[in-house]
Formats: structure tokens, sequence, C-alpha cells
């Protein structure tokens, strides 16, 4: 078993990336140019599974769960049922973009990706790719717990008062209904 | 039948795809033989190949958004053929942190910008991961990096959407063209 | 008078029809699993054994051992591939006799000797259904939806198996190092599937379904979870092998009853004695948690409020027929019993008895009847002896048939369940997840966490 996969390791790992990106790529324009909305969420969750596909090849097992778990699932359909929420129909007959920004965002874009790759590509990176942490997960705990747990903390309050505040935020100011009678009440002020 | 974009589209896509093949065999085929390839030339020579067909499918009635998608993928891949693994993988960051950026200034609906930022955000967890992987391999710092961004990004995503359905409540609309009440 | 001939052929609804009826059910539960296992079992030896063997004999050099290798690393997705199929038509069958037993009926009975074949009947029906799709739905979404509901249940089981085979050789490198976190991360993709095809179903039944599946999957994860992590802190791993091995020795070192603690303490000291037992008491409590969330998350009764036959006429499948509602099916039961696996290797002992010495008779008991059978059989077969010796590999098969009875029992407590407790409310739901079962979990992480140091 061990000698296949050994094997295949280098040969097997371009053709991956090729193979994800060539699925990731699209998608990731799927997200910001189809027309219905929410099927823009669904596709939404097939690019951070091919990220998750782009994780495991670089031998983030950890990560790569968590992106399914977290963001694939979670983040997005949490996303979807907002969408669901406000009414997605009114918008579906006309273009998903904003035709006066379309030339100065592709230049933007442009201009953002040919910095980045120039910067990239002018580097000279120091490379240690034969090393291989063999349990990963363990060393991100340990990182977490010892060097990083400062931040580790503040993470924890920072997704406390993210809860409260959409908590807060997307709470309607109507008065709780709790009575039949203040139940109909309050339909009829709503329907007026 | 196929219809008229739709069949052009498929053309440009099938063409574009033997392109790109062709230019990565010449890329695998040099670091066999050794035969003098010069991939920079040649990757130049692809991508004007692959920005010709592209116009030559779209004047003829092609699906624009489709061929200019598979032509910005093909020409990722062609771009990235010869480079080192941590070069492939912060260039596919860059190019899903570019997608993210158009997304965010481009769209309509606010929830889709906020899923641009997502997109983004995810780019630069690409990057850091393939750091961990390439850079420091044995405390994979970027990984925990990383797990921070996640964190983030999910505090985001809540607080960003509550903030759509409180527009939406106001505005019955959570179209950004909208949204210009500050303007003046 | 005729009322007395009917009394005389039909048992009154009394205690001796209902063991009657148990002993009918335990029969039929019991030639099933023989069918479902022996099934799973000659496929996997097929092709983990057999072929490769027989490959590597009469095929000379190095392609003949890649491709036995190749067969023996597909072994578990095949064992998987043979068993969903069976063991959901089993537990349709099982759930529909167990509800008639615990309502006093008699449950399906014609197909079949005493209704063994109904569900296979079921399946076939299914099979030769139109398979429609609604006006005004999205066909790619519609037909993606079951798919995405069902391959996290083939892909997402496998590190379990290396645990409920006592890490078999077959099996032993599906056993990821995240293990337990990658059956967690892919037993949450179905919900996606779900709210999909309810969105693309074009039916507002379809889409109130789907938006409170998505509500209660996203509430319920997250003490699913916690409970799940409770068990790793107590195991130090996540690693599903290393914590069933941890449990092995008896009913007092499952992690159901603390993992050891009433074993460990220090008799000595009274706080020792005293933590042992609350950190026992809390895993009792964990464990009903856990059972709680599952039930959640797979959507039982009395969690089923995405599909509330009686007020959504079936929710996110209503409009689904044929061989993608089969699909649907299919993945709802697998999923029941995939939760009911994760809780018999993270809690109940995976494949340890309850008594240690029962473990070490009927090893040893199977190993002296292989001795036996390779004395005598393989003697008269030649070279074919090893072939009886590998069908049995003694361990395994212990461990083997004591996950089977814990497994299957906790999918009988989710059947009783469902036959005794009506449906939540959605606003009662969302109470319970967020008010009730969130603090809980958190405050029992703490608390195990703490105790586990002070035994």
């Amino acid at each position: 078993m061990e000698n296949i996969i050994s094997f295949s390791q280098a040969t097997v790992e371009p053709i991956m990336f090729y193979a994800l990106v060539l699925l990731m790529v699209p998608l990731a324009f799927g997200v910001i140019f189809d027309r219905s909305i929410i099927r823009a969420g669904f596709i939404l969750i097939g690019v951070f599974g091919t990220i998750s596909g782009i994780f495991l090849l670089l031998q983030a097992q950890f990560l790569a769960m968590a992106q399914i778990m977290i963001y694939a699932v979670g983040i997005t359909l949490v996303v979807v049922i907002a969408l669901m929420l406000t009414n997605p129909t009114l918008d579906e007959d006309r273009a998903p973009t904003q035709a006066a920004n379309r030339l100065p965002g592709f230049l933007i874009a442009l201009l953002v990706f040919a910095t980045i790759f120039l910067a990239i590509r002018s580097e000279l990176w120091p490379m240690a790719p034969e090393l291989i942490q063999s349990d990963p997960t363990k060393a991100i705990g340990y990182f977490l717990l010892t060097f990083y747990s400062l931040p580790f903390e503040f993470s924890s309050i920072l997704l406390l008062a993210a809860l409260i505040g959409s908590v807060m935020l997307a709470k309607s100011d109507r008065a709780p209904m709790k009575t039949e009678k203040g139940n109909a009440k309050a339909l009829a002020k709503s329907t007026r | 039948m196929l219809s008229k974009p739709l069949a052009f589209s498929f053309a440009y896509i099938i063409c574009a795809i033997i392109v790109t093949t062709l230019y990565a065999i010449g890329v695998v085929g040099d670091t066999i033989m050794q035969a003098g390839f010069n991939p920079e030339m040649a990757g130049l020579f692809t991508a004007s190949a692959l920005f010709a067909l592209g116009a030559l499918a779209a004047i003829c009635g092609g699906h624009g958004k489709t061929i200019a998608v598979a032509g910005i993928a093909l020409a990722f891949c062609v771009l990235v053929a010869h480079e080192q693994p941590l070069v492939r993988y912060m260039t596919l960051s860059a190019l899903l942190f570019s997608i993210g950026m158009y997304g965010m200034v481009v769209s309509r609906n606010a929830v889709r910008m906020l899923m641009s930022i997502e997109l983004m955000l995810n780019a630069v967890n690409i990057n850091m991961v393939a750091l961990a992987r390439y850079i420091d391999p044995i405390a994979v710092r970027g990984q925990l990096f990383a797990i921070f961004i996640l964190t983030v990004a999910a505090a985001e995503a809540a607080v960003g959407l509550a903030i759509v359905l409180a527009i939406y409540r106001n505005n019955a609309s959570i179209d950004m063209e909208k949204f210009n009440t500050l303007k003046w | 008078m005729t009322s007395s001939t009917i009394t005389r052929e039909i048992p009154k609804p009394g205690i001796n029809f209902q063991l009657y009826e148990l002993g009918k059910f335990i029969r039929l539960s019991l030639t099933w699993l023989t069918i479902i296992f022996g099934a799973v079992w000659i496929a996997s030896w097929l092709v983990g054994v057999l072929l490769p063997a027989a490959i590597e004999q009469f095929m000379q050099g190095d392609n003949a051992h890649f491709i036995g290798n190749v067969l023996r690393a597909l072994t578990p997705i095949v064992s998987v591939m043979v068993f969903i199929p069976i063991n959901a038509m089993f537990m349709v069958l099982c759930e529909r006799r167990a509800l008639a037993l615990f309502t006093v009926r008699k449950g399906p009975n014609r197909v079949g000797p005493d209704g063994y074949l109904q569900t296979a009947a079921d399946a076939v029906k299914l099979l030769f259904k139109e398979d429609i799709t609604p006006h005004g739905a999205d066909a790619i979404m519609f037909t993606l939806a079951p798919i995405i509901f069902f391959a996290p249940s083939i892909f997402g089981a496998l590190p379990l198996l290396a645990a409920v085979t006592a890490d078999h050789p077959l099996y032993s490198f599906v056993n990821l190092p995240t293990g337990i976190f990658y059956v967690l991360a892919m037993s949450s993709i179905p919900v996606v599937g779900l709210v999909m095809g309810s969105w693309a179903s074009n039916n507002k039944y379809s889409l109130v379904g789907g938006l409170r599946s998505a509500a209660q999957a996203v509430s319920y994860e997250i003490p699913l979870v916690l409970s799940i992590i409770t068990v790793c802190f107590m195991a130090g791993s996540l690693d599903v092998v290393q914590i069933a091995r941890q449990q092995a020795g008896g009913l007092l070192n499952w992690n159901v009853f603390g993992g050891g603690a009433l074993t460990h303490a220090n008799l000595g000291s009274i706080t020792s004695i005293v933590a042992a037992l609350i950190m026992s008491l809390s895993c009792v409590i964990l464990f009903c948690m856990y059972l709680i969330a599952a039930c959640a998350e797979v959507n039982r009764i009395p969690f089923d409020l995405p599909e509330a036959e009686s007020e959504l006429v079936s929710g996110y499948n209503t409009e689904y027929s044929g061989i993608k509602f089969a699909i649907f099916f299919l993945a709802e039961f697998t999923n029941l019993f995939i939760v009911s696996t994760v809780a018999t290797v993270m809690f109940l002992g995976c494949g340890a008895a309850p008594l240690p010495i029962l473990d070490e008779v009927m090893v040893g008991t199977v190993t002296s009847l292989l001795a036996w059978a390779q004395n005598n059989l393989g003697a008269n077969f030649g070279q074919l002896g090893w072939l009886i010796n590998s069908l049995i590999n003694p361990t395994t098969f212990v461990a083997a048939l004591w996950v089977i009875l814990k497994v299957y029992s906790l999918v009988v407590f989710a059947i009783l369940v469902r036959g005794t407790l009506p449906r939540f409310r959605i606003d009662q739901l969302m109470d319970f997840g967020w008010k009730r079962l969130i603090p809980l979990s958190l405050i029992l992480l703490i608390a195990i966490t703490f105790l586990k140091e002070l035994v």
C-alpha cells in the first residue's frame, strides 16, 4: 500500500492541482455571474469544497475538514438562508452586476492580480518541501495553546461579540407576540 | 441540437484545452529531455493563441462569459505550468483573490458581495496553507493563522448577514444601487 | 358463536401475542443480519483476499502485485457499497416490524415468508417508478441534491471501518489521523443536499422543510460536535482506532461510564473516588446528549420537522419520486446507522465485550474452531488450507459481532423513541437546542476536562 501512494505522490499532485483549478475557477465565476442568486450560494459550496481539496493536496487534513464543516456547510447555509429571507426573486430578471462598475472592477482586479503575481515571481523562496510534519493537528494544537493562546482567547471573545451583535442587529423591533390577542393585534398592525 | 452560442463556446473550450495540453506536454517533455524549450516564449504564444481563439469564438457569436471563464482558467494553467509548486499555489490564491475583488466591486446584490468577500478570505487561506507546507513545514504556523482567519470569517459572515437583513427590513431591497442615502 | 372462533384463531392482544410477535421479530432480525453481514464478509473476502491471491498466483511480475494491491485497497469501499443497500432494506423492514410491535399490530407480513421480502419489493417498485422533474424546478440542482445527500454516507464512515474491525490489515489504511473529525465533517454535508433539493423542487412545502432542516442542523451540530470533542479530550486522540482500543477491558472502561475513571480511581483518597463517580455520571449525560443531537442530525422523530408528514406533506422530498426518492430514503437510514456506529465507537467500547473474560473465551473458541477446521478440512484440500484461515480473523470476528449487537440495539432504541414521542414544535426545538443542550454540553466539556485530572 505505502509503495503505491509514495510512488504516485509526485505525479498525482500536479494533475490533481490542475483538475481542482479547472473546477474552482469556473465555479468562482459562477458565484459572481449566475443570474439566480440562490444557485450562486450553492455554487459557493462547490468552491469551498474544491478549496478543501487544495488543502488536502497541501497536507493540511485538519484544515480541509474544518473548511468543509465551517465554510461549506455552516457559513454557506447561513448565507443561503439569508438569501431566502431577502426575497431574491425580485432581482432575478436583472443583470447580476452593476453596469457602471464593470470596467473599473475588471481593471482593479487585473491590477491586483498582476501586482501579486509579479511580486510572487520576483521572490526567491527558501523552500523546505521535503520535510513534512507527520501530525500537523498536534502541531496546531500545541501552538494554539502555548504561543498563540492570547489570539485564541481573543477569537473566542470575537465570536461571542459577533453572536450577540448579529442577534441584536437581526432582531426585529416589533413587540413580542405573547397572547393570542396580542398576536392578532400585531398581525393587524403589520398588515396595515 | 446545440444553440449557436453554446456550440461556439464548446468549440472554444475544446480548442483551448488542446492548445493548453500541447503547452503542458512541451513543458513536461522539456524537463525530461532538456531540448531547449523556452517556457516563457511558448507561454506567451499559448496565451495569445487562447486570446485570439476566444476573440474569434466571441465574434462568431459564442457565449461571452463562458469563453472568458474558460480562457482565464486555462490561461492560469499556462501561466503556472513551469513554476515551482509554491508559486503555483500562491498564484491560484492571487487569482481567486482578484475574482473575489471583482465580484465585490461589481455585485448588485449585497449578499453576493458578502460571498465575494468570503472568496477573498479563502484565497488568503490558500496562501497561508501553501506557505505553511513549503516554507514552515515542521511548525505549520500558516495553518494556525488560517484557523484564525476561519474564525474571523465566521464572525464576519454572521454580522454581515445580520446587517443585510436589517437593511432589507428598512428598504425592502438588498440592491447595492439603492444604498445611496448617504451619498450627498 | 363466530366471535369465539375468531378469538381462537387470532391470539388476543396481550402478553402472549406480544411475545409471539417479539419472537418473530428477533428471528427476522437474525435472518436479515446473517444475510447482510454474510454478503459483506464474502464480498470483502473475494476482493481483498481471493482475487488478489489468484491474480498473483496466475499472473507473474510487478503488474500482478500492483493490481492485487489496488484490489486490496478497494476492499473497504466495496464492502460499504455492498452493505448500504441491503442494510437500508433491513432497517426499513425492522423499523416497520418494530413499530408494529410497539403499537400491538402485526406489520408487513405478506410478501415472501412472513413479510421478509417486503422492502425488497418496495425497492423494486421505487426503481421502476417514473422519475419526474417538476415544472419550474431547477433540473441540475434537483438531480444533484440526492447525490450530495447520499455520497457522504459512502465516504464518511470509512475511518470507522478500521475501528469496528479491530484494525484488520485490510481496513487499517482507511484509519486517518483525523479520523473522527473526518466522520463529523462528512456527516455535516447531507444537510446541503436537503436544502438544495428543497429549493430546487419549486414547492413551498419543500422549501419550508429545507429551511427547517438547515436551522436544525446548524443548531444541533454544535452539541453533537462538542460531545464528541469531550470524548476526544478524554481519550487524548482523534484517531478512532486508538479511542476504541482504550476502551477495551470491561464495561467500566467504556467512555459512557467515564472511560476508566472508576477503575483507575485512587481508592485511598476521597477526592479521587468522588471525582470518578461524578465523571462517570457526566459521561452518561454526555452520551444521552449525543443521542439527542444525533437524532436531530439525522432528522428522526421527535426531530423530523424537515419532513413532518402531517404539516409539510413530506417536506424536502415532496416532489421526489422514483430512484431519487429511493436514494434519499437509502441515505436517511444509512445516516442513522452511521450515527449509531459513531456512538458505539466513541462511547460503547466499540468491539470490546462488557466483561473482558467474554472476549477471551470467544476469541479462544473461534481460534480453536479454526484450528480444527484447518487440521481436518485443510489437509484434504491441500493448498486451499490457508484460504480457510484467511476467511476468519478471530479478533475481527468477535469485535464485529459485538459492534453489530451494540449498533443495532441503538437502532432499535431509535425506533422505540420514534414509536413513543410526538414531534417537537420548531420554536421548542430551537429553545431546546440553544438554551439547554449547548450550555449543558459546554458545562460538561469543562467539567470532564477538570475531573479527568482529579481522578
